[in-house]
C-alpha cells in the first residue's frame, strides 16, 4: 500500500503564501489496481507522480509505502528504494536510441545489484511476454506501440511492486493505447500498484481507481472509484 | 555498478563531435610528443655521430665549422693546419692515428672526403663490399651513396656537377662502407692524396712516388682543413687538446662542443615544450565547453537513468567518465600519432644527413601524457558536478 498523508509541495522560490503545487490531505494507491491521475494541464499530477515515486521530496508530509517514510529519505536512498521498488513508462518512451531493445531493458542492470545474467534472462522474457523480437537493430526502428512496449518490458525489469506511467499512451495510436491498457490491467491483476498520469478516456475507462486533480488538489477530497 | 555500457551508448551517439574533438585532442598532443622526441632523437643521434671523433685538430676559427666539416662532412671554407703540424701528430707518441681530412669535391651531388685508410677502417670497421682505396683514383662509398662498384665518378667543385666544373680524371669506385649511421653514410671517400692531386697541389709524397696513405713527407704536404686524431688514453686526449690550443692551431672533443650547441638548443625546446603544453591544455579547455554543451543534451537521458534507479553518484560517475575517455583516447592517439611522425622526421633527415636519428618514446613523454591525462581527469569534473548538481524531472518527459 502506498500512503500519502498530509503532503504539501512548492516549488523553490515559491512564497509561502502562495498556493502549494500539491496540497493533498490523504490518497491510498492500493496494490493490485490501476490507478489513474487526471486533470487539467498544471494540476500537478506529474509532480504528484514524482513525488510518490520518490523522485521528488515534498515540502511536508508523508509518502509511506509499507511503513517506510519514502519522503524522509535521503535522495541516494530514495534512489535506490525506487529501484527495488518502481518502475516507469514515460509519454515519449524515453529508450536510448542507439541501443537494440534487449539493450534497453538491461540498461539499469549495470547500477542494480543484480547479475547481468540474470537481468539478461529476465529482460528477454518480458520482451517475449509483449511481443517484440529482439533483434540486433536500433530500437528506435521499431513502431511507437514496440518501443512502449520495450519501455514497459524495462520498467518490469527488477519485478518492481509499483508501476509508474506518466501520459504512457499519449503517443500512442488507439489500437496500440488499447493493448497498454490491457496490459496495465493484466499487470495489476498480477498484484502490482499501477499510477498512470493521463488525460487518455481509453485508460481512465480501464481504471479501477480515478484520482482527480485540480490545482494541486483531489477534487472534492476523495479519490473517485 | 559499472558506467561503461552507458559512456559507450552516449559516446556512439554523437560520433562525428566526438571524433573531431579527439582528432583536435591527438593533434595537439601529437605535436608536443614530436617536438620532444625528434629533440631528442635529434641530441642522441649527433652525439653518435661524433662518438668516433674523439679531437679534432683544425686551423684557429669556429669550433662549430670545425665539427660540422669534419663530424657532420658538411665542408665549410676554413683555414689550413700546415703539413708540419700533420706530420708532428702524426708522429705523437700517445696518439693511434692521425687522419688528414680534405674535402671541397662533390660527385653525383654527394661530398667527395679526402682521408687515409685508416680513418675509414676506424669509421666502418670491415667494408660491407669490395675492397680499400689502394690507389689516389680509387674511392670507396658510404651506405647510403647510390652508385656501384666498378663505376666511375667525376669529382666536380662542390654543388657543381656541370660539365666545366668537372675535374679531368675520374675515380672508381672499389668497395662500400658499413653503415655507420653517420654523416658518412652520405660521403664519397678517396685517399686524401686523390683531392690535393685534383686541385694541382703536391701530394704528400716525393714527387714520382705513386703510393698513398702515411707517412707523408712535410715539405709535400698542402695542408688540410681538420685532422681527426685518435689518442691513446683519456689523458692523453686532454693533453693533445692543451698541446695544440695555439695561435696556428685549434684542438677540439667534438662532444663538447655538441654539448655547447645542445645547450643552446635546450633554451629552444624548453619553449617548444611549453608551447605544446599550452597549446594541449587550450585545446583540451576548448573541447570540455563543447562536452558540457553535448552533456546539457543528455540530460533527458541521465533523467531517465535516475527515474530508473541510477543513484546521483552514477550519473556523476557516467560524466565524468565519458570526458576522461575522450581525453584518454586523444591522449593516446596522440602519443602514437606523434611518436608515428616523430619516426617519419628521422627517417626523412637519416636518408638527407646519413644521421641515424634514434627515436624513443622515453619517461618526458610518458609524464606529459600522464599529466594530460590528470589534468583532462581533474577538469572533467567541472562537467561532471555540474550534471550532478542539476535536477533531472524537468527533463521527464
Amino acid at each position: 500500500m502506498l500512503d500519502l498523508l498530509g503532503l504539501e509541495h512548492r516549488f523553490s522560490g515559491q512564497s509561502a503564501g502562495a498556493q502549494p503545487a500539491l496540497d493533498i490531505a490523504s490518497l491510498t494507491i492500493t496494490p493490485g489496481r490501476l490507478t489513474v491521475i487526471r486533470g487539467p494541464s498544471g494540476s500537478g499530477k506529474t509532480t504528484l507522480l514524482y513525488v510518490l515515486s520518490g523522485l521528488i521530496k515534498p515540502s511536508a508530509g508523508q509518502v509511506r509505502w509499507s511503513g517506510l517514510d519514502i519522503a524522509a529519505l535521503g535522495e541516494t536512498e530514495r534512489d535506490r528504494w525506487r529501484r527495488r521498488n518502481a518502475g516507469f513508462v514515460f509519454q515519449s518512451f524515453n529508450l536510448m536510441e542507439e541501443l537494440n531493445p534487449l539493450g534497453n531493458v538491461t540498461l539499469a542492470a549495470y547500477f542494480s545489484a543484480w547479475t547481468d545474467r540474470t537481468v539478461r534472462k529476465r529482460a528477454i522474457a518480458l520482451l517475449e511476454r509483449f511481443g517484440i523480437a529482439n533483434e540486433p537493430r536500433r530500437v528506435d526502428t521499431y513502431s511507437q506501440g514496440e518501443q512502449q512496449r520495450v519501455a514497459l518490458a524495462r520498467a518490469l525489469v527488477f519485478d518492481p511492486p509499483i508501476l509508474f506511467a506518466d501520459e504512457p499512451t499519449a503517443s500512442l495510436d488507439a489500437g496500440n493505447s488499447i493493448q497498454l491498457c490491457d496490459d496495465f490491467k493484466r499487470l495489476a491483476s498480477e498484484g502490482r500498484a499501477i499510477v498512470a498520469v493521463s488525460h487518455d478516456p481509453l485508460l481512465i475507462a480501464a481504471a479501477d481507481s480515478v484520482v482527480a486533480l485540480d490545482h494541486g488538489r483531489i477534487g472534492d477530497g476523495k479519490t473517485l472509484s | 555498478m559499472n558506467p561503461f555500457p552507458v559512456v559507450l551508448s552516449l559516446l556512439n551517439r554523437n560520433r562525428l563531435t566526438l571524433a573531431f574533438f579527439v582528432m583536435l585532442i591527438t593533434f595537439a598532443v601529437g605535436l608536443g610528443i614530436a617536438i620532444t622526441t625528434q629533440e631528442r632523437a635529434v641530441r642522441q643521434g649527433s652525439a653518435r655521430a661524433a662518438d668516433k671523433f674523439d679531437l679534432v685538430v683544425g686551423s684557429p676559427g669556429s669550433p662549430f665549422d670545425l665539427v660540422l666539416a669534419s663530424v657532420f662532412a658538411r665542408p665549410a671554407a676554413m683555414g689550413l693546419v700546415d703539413g708540419d703540424t700533420l706530420v708532428r701528430l702524426m708522429a705523437e707518441e700517445s696518439v693511434n692515428f692521425a687522419a688528414p681530412i680534405a674535402f671541397g669535391d662533390s660527385a653525383n651531388g654527394f661530398p667527395i672526403m679526402g682521408t687515409t685508410a685508416q680513418f675509414v677502417g676506424h669509421l666502418s670497421g670491415e667494408l660491407s663490399e669490395g675492397r680499400m682505396f689502394a690507389a689516389p683514383a680509387e674511392a670507396v662509398l658510404g651506405a647510403n651513396v647510390p652508385m656501384r662498384l666498378g663505376e666511375r665518378l667525376y669529382a666536380a667543385h662542390d654543388g657543381f656537377d656541370l660539365a666545366e666544373m668537372l675535374h679531368e680524371d675520374t675515380v672508381e669506385v672499389v668497395g662500400r662502407m658499413t653503415r655507420t649511421h653517420s654523416a658518412w653514410d652520405n660521403v664519397v671517400v678517396v685517399p686524401v692524396e686523390q683531392v690535393w692531386i685534383n686541385h694541382g697541389l703536391p701530394s704528400g709524397h716525393a714527387e714520382g712516388e705513386d703510393r698513398i696513405g702515411p707517412p707523408f713527407l712535410a715539405e709535400a704536404l698542402p695542408g688540410v682543413p681538420a685532422v681527426v686524431v685518435k689518442p691513446a688514453t683519456v689523458p692523453a686526449a686532454y693533453g693533445l687538446r692543451n698541446a695544440y690550443r695555439t695561435d696556428r692551431t685549434q684542438a677540439i672533443f667534438p662532444a663538447e662542443i655538441l654539448v655547447q650547441l645542445y645547450a643552446l638548443l635546450g633554451d629552444a625546446r624548453a619553449i617548444m615544450s611549453f608551447l605544446a603544453l599550452a597549446t594541449q591544455i587550450l585545446v583540451v579547455a576548448a573541447i570540455l565547453s563543447g562536452v558540457v554543451i553535448i552533456l546539457q543534451l543528455y540530460r533527458s537521458r541521465f533523467a531517465i537513468l535516475r527515474a530508473l534507479g541510477a543513484t546521483s553518484g552514477y550519473i556523476f560517475l557516467v560524466a565524468w567518465s565519458y570526458v576522461t575517455l575522450l581525453i584518454l583516447i586523444g591522449a593516446l592517439l596522440g602519443l602514437a600519432l606523434g611518436a608515428g611522425a616523430s619516426w617519419a622526421v628521422s627517417g626523412y633527415l637519416e636518408a638527407q644527413s646519413g644521421i641515424a636519428i634514434p627515436v624513443t618514446i622515453g619517461w618526458p613523454e610518458i609524464q606529459l601524457i600522464l599529466m594530460l591525462i590528470g589534468a583532462g581527469a581533474i577538469l572533467a569534473l567541472l562537467p561532471a558536478i555540474a550534471i550532478y548538481r542539476q535536477p533531472m524531472v524537468d527533463c521527464l518527459r
